[in-house]
């Protein structure tokens, strides 16, 4: 259900939203995107002398009065945009209070939701693999028009997050998957230890407009977990032996500010725009403030 | 290299606990993490699996260890063996005599100064050795020269002062004998300075150190009692009291006489700064019993407040004159309190016993027994006489003595005299240059005066010297007044009791009821107590015969309990006192046991940053 994901209220909020493409939208099906095809649409764009063939109906009577000349009037067709959301589905994001991943189907809603609003077409890429989930993942692959969006919402609700994940391979793979290039969102927490700068690079060179959103739970942004601790990776299985104090918790935390450091500057030098979240933040912040203050929409 | 304390090594054992505890496998809780990556890159540079690799480049380890070992190393006292110059004798003289039971510093002096020759104790180094005496009644070695500190401490626990005055004397010549041709030998002495008969004692280049011990001297204290018949009634006892104020205020005090402990007179006494105040009560005695003078008033010294003086009940004294006519002689003999007189012109035609027997210039054939007053006789034992002396002159008397009180020999003219040797057991009283004129002695039981001057070839009987004279000569001679003399002595002094013949055994009974049962040796007709150092009233009861002996501290350098800035030795030397010396001690232990203590302390505090 809607209400599961999204309040009402945001709701309400969000439509008052569109996504604000820096790129022309480049999608072949007619939407509400300004495109650099001339077409038929309200926005008048030029005139140019008629010629034998063209469609009388956009010939420009008023000019023919006063010139005794055919011209015919341009407009600015306008197109669909694209835009992908990458869902990071992996065992580390069931981690956190509240779940990292629930944060991030919350976004996806909301991102999707004005994408929706915006009769722009939404896909939305969940990694990795699960071969029960197919039908659901399946219907989240294209979803066009505001009508859908109370489907994709439930099929958004219905996901669920497990086993490993290889962020870099994901993101390849939608690059390529995808016709055209529009705006892609990443929700990751981006702790892959393969890295993530292949992926992004792969998404830029695709011509995406890329927006990552960085989820970390409170817990990893400053842990409780104090003493002689055996840490079990729940991805990689792999295990950590740390003694940790709350001596310790500052180092810890510059540690994770270097990390997310170099996140951002990776982002920033590449015109991608960069998020941190905690999930245990309210969201209305992410959506209402900082997306908008960063014009990925508004 | 050798060890002194090669024990110590066993510390080292503590450096593989050191590892051991670096090598130690925590126990460690598990917990499921998102992502190990944040940690990985947080513990790269500290965290390492393997035990071993942690133990690599670990200087913090290295340090803890080189530290350890340091800290074992001096537990264990390395030395290298060479010549060392030989170690300090220090020998300590505790002042055990009564003021130091002043309590003008808490607790008393000689706590005080027990504890000052405690910190000497401990700033010994291990090659010094140092001796204890104690000054008290006698002079007593408590401890003979050691290193042992232990033992040192013991014998100065083990000291305690005396009610009486103290032999400093004795425990300087002690004290110069041990350390006679030393050259680092020191005697550290813990006193007040109120010292007597230091100036006998030559300081011959001593090494002596006075450790002044006292502050104040609010003390007033009786130091002369006595009791005698008195001289304008002779119904009645004379008790005289010196008391003294050692304080530089003016002060009172009331004092309070008690006869066999009824009270008899209070009165109160004021006292200039540093006086001397006499005291005389006149009682009427009935009985033979103990007087009491008593200080009620609370002071710094206790001992000094409390005086007892036996006295026997006032008896005439039988006396023999042997003259052929002495009418000044006659008289004053006469005018003398409570004498019996009996004239015969010569000693045999006397008949019955006699106290006292006064030769007026006539030899008797046996010498008579008891005590004897003898004008112008020559032919006795007592002296070598070596001729005649015309007109003698009188250069000097001692007016100390008790036959020359109130005696005076201004305008005294002599004719002639006999020019005689006395013994040495006689005291020349009065004096003409190189012979003597009046010799007073004991000998044995007896008493005798003897007067080298015919008393009617002179101006003497004439002044009024001469009936006092003749006064104090009996009183002196009277038995009854010397055996009130023997039942008064010194607290300290040994008590000496005759015993008459056929007993055997004599029963004394101390002032706080500790009885003892003294025998006679064989061949000897006195027995001697040495156990009255208390102060107060012993009963001695020999037969059915009680008497009474009171022991009494009665001295004035004693009372006076200012402490003294310096001693005065011998007749030129003069030692200061100084002022508290700083102890050498050592520390190097201490430092090295807190070096352990913050070694372990570090190693704490860095495990605890990290848990």
């Amino acid at each position: 259900m809607p209400e599961a994901l999204l309040s009402p209220q945001l709701l309400r909020r969000l439509e008052q939203f569109e996504l604000l493409a820096m790129r022309r939208a480049r999608s072949s099906l007619k939407g509400e995107r300004r495109s650099r095809a001339r077409g038929l649409s309200v926005e008048f764009a030029d005139h140019r002398n008629y010629v034998a063939g063209d469609d009388l109906r956009y010939l420009d009577w008023n000019l023919f009065g006063r010139l005794d000349r055919l011209f015919l009037k341009l407009y600015e067709e306008e197109r669909e945009l694209p835009v992908r959301v990458f869902l990071d589905a992996s065992e580390s994001m069931t981690f956190g209070e509240p779940r990292k991943f629930d944060f991030a189907i919350r976004v996806a809603a909301a991102v999707g939701y004005v994408a929706l609003c915006g009769f722009d077409r939404v896909a939305v890429s969940v990694f990795p693999e699960r071969p029960e989930e197919l039908p659901v993942r399946a219907a989240l692959r294209s979803v066009r028009g505001r009508q859908t969006a109370l489907g994709f919402f439930n099929n958004l609700s219905r996901l669920t997050a497990g086993g490993p994940a290889d962020l870099n391979a994901a993101l390849r793979r939608g690059a390529l998957e995808a016709r055209q290039a529009g705006m892609a969102v990443v929700l990751s927490d981006f702790l892959d230890p393969a890295g993530y700068e292949a992926g992004l690079r792969a998404l830029l060179g695709r011509g995406f407009q890329v927006t990552a959103i960085h989820i970390l739970a409170p817990e990893e942004l400053a842990p409780t977990n104090f003493g002689d601790l055996r840490l079990v990776d729940a991805e990689t299985g792999g295990m950590q032996e740390v003694t940790f104090g709350r001596y310790r918790l500052a180092a810890y935390q510059q540690t994770v500010r270097n990390y997310c450091q170099r996140l951002r500057e990776f982002c920033t030098v590449r015109g991608i725009n960069y998020f941190l979240a905690s999930s245990g933040t309210s969201i209305e912040e992410l959506l209402l403030r900082q997306l908008r203050e960063a014009e990925v929409w508004g | 290299m050798n060890f002194l304390a090669p024990l110590a090594l066993a510390f080292a054992a503590t450096i593989p606990v050191v590892i051991l505890f670096y090598l130690l496998k925590r126990k460690r809780v598990v917990r499921l993490v998102s992502s190990t990556l944040l940690w990985e890159k947080f513990l790269a540079e500290t965290q390492a699996s393997a035990p071993f690799q942690k133990l690599r480049r670990n200087w913090l380890l290295l340090l803890q260890i080189i530290l350890l070992a340091l800290v074992v190393l001096a537990l264990a006292r390395p030395f290298f063996a060479g010549e060392v110059k030989g170690g300090r004798l220090l020998v300590v003289i505790l002042d055990g005599s009564a003021s130091m039971q002043s309590r003008d510093v808490a607790p008393s002096r000689f706590d005080a100064a027990r504890d000052g020759a405690l910190e000497l104790v401990d700033s010994l180094d291990r090659t010094d050795r140092m001796a204890v005496l104690l000054a008290a009644g006698n002079t007593e070695v408590k401890q003979s020269p050691t290193s042992n500190k232990p033992a040192l401490r013991r014998a100065l626990r083990g000291c305690e002062p005396a009610e009486s005055r103290g032999q400093m004397l004795d425990a300087l010549r002690l004290a110069q004998s041990l350390t006679r041709e030393l050259s680092n030998a020191e005697i550290h002495l813990y006193s007040d300075g109120a010292l007597t008969g230091l100036d006998e004692f030559e300081n011959e280049g001593l090494n002596l150190v006075y450790h002044r011990i006292g502050e104040g001297a609010e003390n007033r204290g009786i130091v002369a009692m006595d009791v005698r018949s008195h001289p304008e009634d002779p119904d009645q006892q004379a008790v005289f009291g010196t008391l003294i104020n050692a304080s530089t205020n003016t002060a009172q005090a009331r004092v309070e006489l008690r006869f066999d402990d009824q009270l008899v007179e209070s009165r109160v006494v004021s006292f200039g700064p540093r006086e001397s105040v006499s005291q005389v009560f006149s009682v009427r005695q009935a009985t033979d019993g103990v007087f009491a003078l008593r200080l009620t008033d609370d002071d710094a010294l206790a001992l000094d407040n409390e005086a007892w003086a036996p006295a026997l009940r006032p008896e005439p004294a039988r006396v023999l004159l042997v003259t052929l006519g002495n009418r000044f002689l006659e008289r004053a003999l006469l005018s003398a309190p409570r004498v019996q007189l009996a004239t015969a012109p010569t000693f045999e035609a006397a008949a019955g016993d006699f106290d006292v027997t006064v030769l007026d210039g006539i030899a008797p054939l046996a010498w008579p027994a008891g005590n004897v007053l003898a004008i112008r006789v020559a032919s006795t034992n007592w002296l070598e006489i070596q001729g005649e002396l015309e007109a003698p002159p009188i250069v000097d008397w001692k007016n100390t003595h008790p036959l020359l009180r109130f005696v005076s020999f201004d305008n005294v003219a002599i004719g002639s005299a006999i020019a005689a040797r006395p013994s040495p057991w006689a005291a020349p009283l009065v004096e003409s240059p190189g012979n003597p004129l009046i010799l007073a002695g004991e000998m044995g039981p007896d008493r005798f005066v003897w007067l080298a001057f015919d008393t009617t070839q002179s101006t003497w009987p004439l002044r009024v010297s001469f009936p006092i004279f003749m006064a104090n000569a009996i009183e002196w001679l009277n038995p009854a007044a010397r055996r009130a003399e023997r039942f008064q002595l010194a607290a300290g002094d040994p008590l000496r009791v005759a015993l008459p013949d056929g007993l055997r055994e004599a029963r004394i009974k101390a002032p706080d009821g500790t009885e003892a049962v003294l025998t006679v040796e064989e061949g000897s007709q006195e027995v001697v107590f040495g156990g009255a150092d208390q102060r107060g009233t012993y009963t001695v009861t020999v037969g059915t015969n009680e008497f009474f002996y009171c022991a009494n501290l009665l001295d004035a350098h004693e009372s006076d309990i200012q402490p003294q800035a310096e001693l005065v030795l011998g007749r030129y030397a003069r030692t200061e006192a100084t002022e508290q010396r700083l102890a050498n001690l050592e520390l190097w232990r201490w430092l090295a046991a807190a070096g352990l203590a913050v070694l372990l302390f570090e190693w704490w505090w860095y495990h605890k940053r990290t848990a």
